[in-house]
């Protein structure tokens, strides 16, 4: 998957309309919540890489999240 | 390794009773603080919709027990004299001692040469008490009562905005009894080092019931609650859950000799909608052979949610039919566990709600 091509599965993933670059705050994102994190644990199993939910803890824009997933 | 096959044992009949009243999510979103956007969410993707408590303080789990087996007793014709165990497994007993199985066995009619126990389990409960039900018929006993719930609205904090909108109040009695070939298979786990995801913390020996312990504070997850109540890590749990149940499955599988498309119905512990819907999709399994919304209409049963979906959503089926089915539990301890068991025309009412006096 190409960097663009994971930012559009984040998307959703988080199930937001929002047009996402990596520089997009999570905080600014309203389905960024709890239900969110879930969702991204279970698709981030699926893709074969192990993470905790503290992992999420701290994480500050779109790009933190595909650094989680690049290991 | 605890991966066990039987063949002598089986269930006859199911009962659950559930808690009288219930309460719509809608009426409680204020007090748990939720805006419009976080309820439509959370009814959306967690099925969040309603859940059935009891409505009298004084009522313990033993309460909806006693009313399942009374049901249970009638509806096989059984002289309760006649069972040799009473295995209750509960988070919420009558007291801290004795063992609220044995004032159970008085108070259903049981014989006093009967063995008595409970088993401190949640959402894994049915299976690891199944489990025990099953060895003892092994062992020689011809009938086994196995009383399974918790009144889950005694230990979560009633404002606890991520443990109360999920818990419901329900009690089942499972009658197992000797048979001749009913092949059935478990596999069962358990891992202390995640005990601190799910716990009461104070009220046992190690964080004795003090002053402080009794206070409601807000925690870091943002929840209110107090010490002597229930406390989740709802993501650690959902990632536990993905990462060991769908491997547990596989070891089903393979233990019992039968994959899953021999299998009539996957009966799993109704934690959310959410959760069910994920290991759904890693079996390949839809949900017309995997009910998901007993938890929507009941709220989570703890360890009545596998007897509870099978009396609230497949009673006709059971009651009716041969069936080949998984059950699974997973969650508090942590504890997980799942069988492979086969059933024929059982007692297995709808589900019935709590009447004073009927226990």
């Amino acid at each position: 998957m190409t960097r663009d091509e994971m930012i559009e599965a984040i998307a959703e993933v988080i199930d937001t309309e929002a047009t996402l670059t990596p520089e997009t705050p999570l905080e600014s994102l309203e389905e960024y919540d709890s239900v969110a994190v879930l969702s991204l644990m279970s698709w981030f199993d699926e893709l074969g890489i192990s993470v905790a939910p503290k992992d999420f803890e701290g994480l500050k824009t779109v790009a933190d999240l595909l650094a989680l997933a690049e290991g | 390794m605890a991966e066990i096959r039987f063949d002598d044992a089986a269930i006859r009949g199911i009962v659950t009773t559930a808690g009288d009243r219930k309460v719509m999510i809608e009426d409680e979103a204020e007090a748990f603080g939720y805006d419009e956007r976080t309820l439509k969410r959370l009814k959306r993707s967690m099925g969040f919709a309603s859940r059935h408590v009891v409505s009298d303080p004084s009522v313990c789990t033993s309460d909806l027990c006693a009313q399942s087996a009374h049901r249970l007793f009638k509806g096989l014709a059984i002289d309760p004299s006649s069972i040799d165990a009473l295995l209750f497994v509960s988070q919420t007993p009558d007291y801290r001692a004795p063992s609220t199985a044995i004032i159970l066995q008085d108070r259903l009619g049981l014989s006093t040469r009967t063995v008595a126990f409970d088993i401190n389990l949640g959402c894994s409960g049915f299976i690891n008490g199944l489990y025990t039900a099953y060895s003892f018929i092994h062992s020689g006993m011809e009938r086994v009562l196995l009383c399974v719930g918790d009144i889950a609205s005694r230990f979560a904090y009633p404002q606890d905005k991520n443990l109360t909108p999920l818990m419901g109040d329900a009690g089942s009695a499972v009658l197992i009894e000797r048979t001749v070939n009913s092949p059935s298979a478990f596999v069962l786990h358990s891992d202390g080092s995640g005990y601190e995801h799910l716990i009461i913390p104070a009220g046992g020996c190690r964080q004795p019931v003090t002053p402080e312990s009794l206070e409601p504070k807000t925690f870091e997850d943002g929840a209110i609650r107090r010490a002597v109540d229930m406390f989740m890590n709802g993501g650690e749990i959902f990632n536990f859950t993905i990462k060991v149940v769908p491997a547990m499955f596989e070891e089903l599988f393979a233990l019992s000799g039968r994959e899953k498309e021999t299998v009539d119905y996957f009966v799993l512990h109704q934690a959310n909608r959410y959760i069910l819907q994920n290991i759904a999709k890693r079996l390949g399994v839809g949900a017309e052979r995997l009910p998901m919304d007993t938890m929507t209409e009941y709220g989570n049963q703890n360890s009545a949610s596998i007897p509870g979906t099978v009396n609230a959503r497949l009673s006709n089926v059971y009651s009716q039919k041969r069936v080949r089915s998984v059950f699974a539990g997973f969650g508090i301890g942590l504890s997980w566990g799942a069988c492979m068991v086969e059933t024929d025309t059982i007692f297995a009412p709808p589900i019935q709600l709590y009447q004073k006096g009927q226990a």
